[in-house]
């Protein structure tokens, strides 16, 4: 019991900061930056704990007694809590001057920021259909309202309106399919559809598998695979940069964190049934997504659009768990690590930009870019090789685990596919640096300013170096190989 | 001994970071590269010292990169590299004496970069980490085109880094693929080129996966077909990348045939050998008529240099000993002659603000020492009897005419239609009447026959004494050869 309570200290920290924003956030004389110190804080001191305790326990189901099998605590969810308190500080840490460049926010941003990643968190431990479908909404509607968080701006509520209720409307295919499942299992624990399904041989289980279909449906639209992308340009678009970048890391990885449970745990003996459909899909949502990046004239919406073919790349991962392959799991962990650095950092670097300037942003407004600020120049190039893959960085490690992946599960179309994807993805990153470096500036060199966000963000681009260079000959530091170990052990929790 | 190796891939990045953190000023940051380029060459001659002819592979360091997937840093150098190396090592001094005046930083940063992108692509004996540097050799040379170059150069910047990243894509997907046979045969991965030689493909995959490897490489060279980037960004280059492009970029494609083509697929390539001879001499003529129509000698002696290449890649797909002799000769000769050329090329335009041929004229009348270099490089590529290039092209075609009769004789009459474009070229670009549009004739300085006269020795050198060089490679050319041959199963 004590030790239960010691690991479920993080989440219940995090909801306690939310509930303490929200009423310090009514106060008038506290100023927006306090307010960040105290979430970071509160983030802070769940990490710690989550560090504290990530080598220390077995596999086991949180409060037993009390929640039954709802949730679980295991390394894989340890793992991603991690990844999303550090999504949610470095969200905070490097926008620190975006807020108070737009007089827009209030104290609710922060509240609305932990109860998301609270969401989130719920969402990575739970392990029992209903309970997912309550964290997935409490995340959901905290981004949805931080999508529309600019009052004033018809593009931000636009991307509010859309977002909401198609979310809502693929919410409602979530809990159809529980409800389907429910109704031939007569259970919504995971562990007892696992068993349900291992016990009866495929012809017994059609609205298991409809169910999972319909569950599929609303996972494959909160990651923007096509054709369920619709909104997906527009709301990273519409949306404030700080809450960008939160959707494009973050929350994208709480998807990925649930459905790589659902996949390879619940229906794991049945999950060969989507192969050809996530194929499909698959394919369609890597030309898709390169299509769609090619044609935008803003960089933020050709990010927001490139975040649809690396999810692409994440489904090639996922459809070679349904092939049989044994490395794609820990691939898709990998290349979860990989684009969550490389998508905050570039989404970062557009915030602290976008902080000082009120541009649109298009390609040309980074016409001379480098020349006016070499070192963010630098970092951006790093970020955008990272994000295409190009060696001696951290996404190329992650494209080369999931191609090998797609090899090895006998995929070869798929990993073909998706390097000549990867090829596509060259022109619309690469121009980006030519943008930035081939023209001369109209305005002087301007000073790099020492501050926070500009620190974390250089070293984000360190990480992604060391990443995809980093050796276990250097003592101290675990390189490539300590993200490929984690990513490994993480999945290894799961079985 | 086999750290030296290490230190000679890495001085120049390292040298880079150090002046980078210092924030250096010009003057700094041209002594450092001079000095860090100065301490390759040492090295690299202390290599050379210790380099034994017959030993094979050697001074190899193998150590664990990503230990959990394979990858190895696994360097090594045989006679192949040791050719390539010397050229990266010899050509980079001259290069910086050339560029001395430069104030640009980014310039230098990048000559830096460049050179431990193609060091490492040389000396790199495991694929990935080979993969590693070839796609960041690239880098530099993006940089370089579009942000120094002329003429459309943000267009011919993105056109080169396109066409050899979709070549590198191919050859990613090969280098998955082995690597993943080689786990599925052996139950670990790894990457490394000593373990995978000892697979076994079944005749269609190795068709496929070779196919992936040569597309790689002969967009690097470029074959005729493959070669639409090449003009382009021959011409829109700044002098010291276009030098980097064709004496040593081009020649790393002729050499990833060498180490990984022959090195994993003999057989197979011998299947794919009538086809790439064909391009080859296709190549050859082709590239030649567009030599003698352009006008700008940029662009003249970047046909020049295809034709060449296709020479090379010739004598490499002849598998024959004359052949692979003047085929590893040819890319030392060519290399110091294209760069000499290339040089002279760059110092036109300092001196005359023109590269066409049009507006220039009458040089020798007023610059005696400048007409004799241009002329001398210029005949080098010919292959002036007595230059290092003759020798290579007579060994060439000894061995196509060896191979078939057919292929030698339209190979020896292809090297002749050099001399065309070249003696065309020197009449009106160094004899004639002096182009009244030019403002002024200077000739060559100091810090200029400082970096051209060691070209001419050394060509000289390569073309007067061929049998001081020829031990160096010779065990290796035989042995390699007779590893092929023994697999294929016919007599060389």
């Amino acid at each position: 019991m004590m030790q239960d309570i010691l690991l479920a200290l993080p989440m219940a920290i995090i909801v306690l900061g939310a509930f303490v924003l929200m009423i310090l956030g009514q106060s008038k004389k506290l100023p927006l930056e306090k307010l960040s110190h105290v979430s970071l804080l509160f983030l802070l001191l769940s990490l710690l704990i989550q560090l504290f305790t990530i080598n220390s326990y077995a596999p086991h189901f949180l409060f037993a007694e009390i929640f039954k099998e709802s949730f679980i605590v295991d390394k894989f969810a340890a793992i991603f809590d991690i990844m999303f308190t550090v999504g949610a500080g470095l969200t905070l840490l490097i926008n620190n001057d975006y807020f108070k460049s737009r007089n827009y926010f209030s104290g609710e941003y922060f509240a609305l920021l932990l109860f998301s990643v609270f969401g989130m968190m719920m969402l990575s431990h739970a392990h029992e259909l209903i309970s997912i479908f309550i964290a997935l909404e409490i995340a959901s509607l905290s981004v949805y309202t931080l999508v529309g968080y600019h009052k004033d701006n018809h593009l931000s509520s636009e991307a509010m309106m859309k977002y909401m209720i198609l979310g809502a409307l693929t919410g409602a295919f979530f809990l159809l399919g529980i409800a389907l499942i429910y109704a031939l299992v007569g259970s919504t624990s995971l562990t007892d559809i696992a068993q349900y399904v291992e016990a009866h041989n495929i012809q017994e289980l059609s609205l298991v598998l409809v169910g999972g279909s319909f569950i599929m449906v609303s996972i494959l639209f909160k990651i923007g695979a096509v054709p369920f992308h619709a909104w997906i340009i527009d709301v990273y678009h519409g949306a404030p940069y700080p809450i960008t970048m939160f959707i494009a890391s973050t929350f994208k990885i709480a998807i990925f964190a649930i459905a790589l449970r659902l996949y390879l745990v619940d229906f794991a003996s049945v999950n060969s049934f989507w192969n050809e459909m996530l194929q499909a899909i698959t394919i369609i949502t890597l030309f898709g997504g390169s299509w769609l990046a090619l044609s935008q004239k803003q960089v933020k919406r050709m990010l927001a659009a490139s975040s649809i073919v690396h999810s692409g790349y994440l489904l090639i991962g996922i459809s070679s768990i349904g092939f049989g392959s044994d490395l794609a799991a820990a691939a898709v962990m990998f290349y979860l690590i990989a684009y969550f650095l490389s998508a905050a950092g570039a989404f970062g670097i557009l915030s602290f930009i976008a902080s000082r300037s009120s541009k649109q942003m298009t390609y040309d407004d980074f016409k001379g870019f480098a020349q006016r600020r070499p070192y963010m120049a630098l970092m951006m190039t790093i970020f955008m090789l990272s994000l295409a893959g190009f060696p001696s960085t951290i996404g190329f490690l992650g494209k080369f685990y999931i191609f090998t992946s797609a090899i090895e599960s006998g995929q070869i179309l798929l990993a073909g596919l998706g390097i000549f994807t990867a090829f596509v993805s060259v022109y619309y990153y690469f121009k980006l640096v030519a943008m930035m470096y081939f023209y001369p500036s109209t305005t002087p060199q301007k000073v790099f300013p020492l501050n926070v966000s500009t620190v974390i963000i250089a070293m984000m681009a360190l990480i992604i170096v060391w990443g995809g260079i980093g050796t276990s000959l250097v003592p101290y530091i675990p390189g490539a190989d300590g993200f490929i170990n984690i990513a490994v052990d993480a999945i290894k929790s799961l079985h | 001994m086999s750290y030296l190796l290490t230190l000679i891939i890495f001085t120049p990045l390292f040298s880079a970071i150090i002046l980078g953190l210092i924030q250096a000023q010009t003057r700094l940051l041209r002594a450092g590269a001079i000095v860090s380029s100065l301490i390759t060459l040492c090295l690299t001659l202390l290599v050379l010292y210790h380099f034994d002819p017959a030993g094979g592979m050697q001074m190899v360091t193998f150590l664990p990169w990503i230990e959990s997937s394979g990858m190895h840093y696994y360097v090594g150098v045989d006679a192949l590299s040791l050719v390539i190396l010397l050229l990266i090592t010899i050509l980079m001094p001259p290069l910086y004496l050339y560029m001395f005046k430069e104030r640009r930083k980014g310039y230098w940063y990048n000559m830096m970069l460049l050179q431990t992108g193609v060091t490492g692509a040389v000396l790199s004996l495991d694929l990935v980490l080979f993969y590693l540097f070839w796609e960041t050799m690239l880098l530099p040379i993006f940089i370089m085109i579009g942000k120094y170059g002329n003429g459309m150069r943000q267009y011919n910047a993105m056109k080169i880094v396109l066409m050899t990243i979709l070549g590198s894509m191919t050859m990613l997907f090969s280098i998955l693929y082995i690597g993943y046979v080689y786990f599925e045969t052996y139950g670990h991965w790894s990457f490394a080129l000593s373990d995978l030689t000892t697979l076994q493909f079944n005749a269609e995959t190795s068709i496929w996966l070779s196919a992936g490897f040569l597309f790689a490489f002969v967009i690097k060279i470029p074959l005729v077909g493959f070669h639409t980037w090449m003009a382009p960004a021959y011409g829109s280059a700044p002098t010291p990348a276009v030098v980097i492009l064709s004496a040593i970029m081009a020649k790393l494609g002729i050499y990833g045939i060498w180490r990984f083509g022959y090195g994993l697929f003999e057989n197979t390539l011998t299947y794919y050998a009538p086809t790439i001879i064909l391009l080859a001499l296709i190549g050859l003529l082709y590239y030649a008529i567009r030599a003698i129509t352009e006008e700008n000698l940029r662009k003249m002696f970047a046909y020049s240099s295809g034709s060449h290449l296709s020479l090379i890649a010739l004598g490499l797909f002849l598998e024959n000993q004359y052949a692979w002799s003047g085929s590893l000769y040819f890319i030392a000769t060519h290399a110091l002659a294209s760069a000499g050329i290339f040089f002279m090329i760059g110092l036109t335009y300092k001196h005359f603000k023109t590269v066409h041929i049009s507006e220039l004229g009458g040089i020798a009348q007023q610059a005696p020492l400048f007409t004799f270099f241009f002329a001398f490089f210029a005949l080098s590529i010919a292959g002036l009897p007595g230059t290092g290039g003759f020798v290579a092209e007579l060994l060439i075609i000894i061995g196509a005419f060896k191979y078939s009769i057919y292929v030698g004789v339209f190979s020896a009459l292809s090297v002749l239609s050099a001399m065309i474009y070249i003696f065309w070229m020197l009449q009106r670009t160094l004899f004639g009447a002096p182009n009244e549009e030019c403002p002024s004739y200077q000739d060559l300085n100091k810090r200029e026959l400082l970096i051209v006269v060691p070209l001419v020795i050394l060509l000289l050198i390569t073309g007067l004494a061929p049998s001081l060089f020829t031990p160096l490679f010779e065990p290796y050319v035989q042995e390699t050869l007779q590893l092929i041959t023994t697999a294929v199963g016919v007599h060389p």
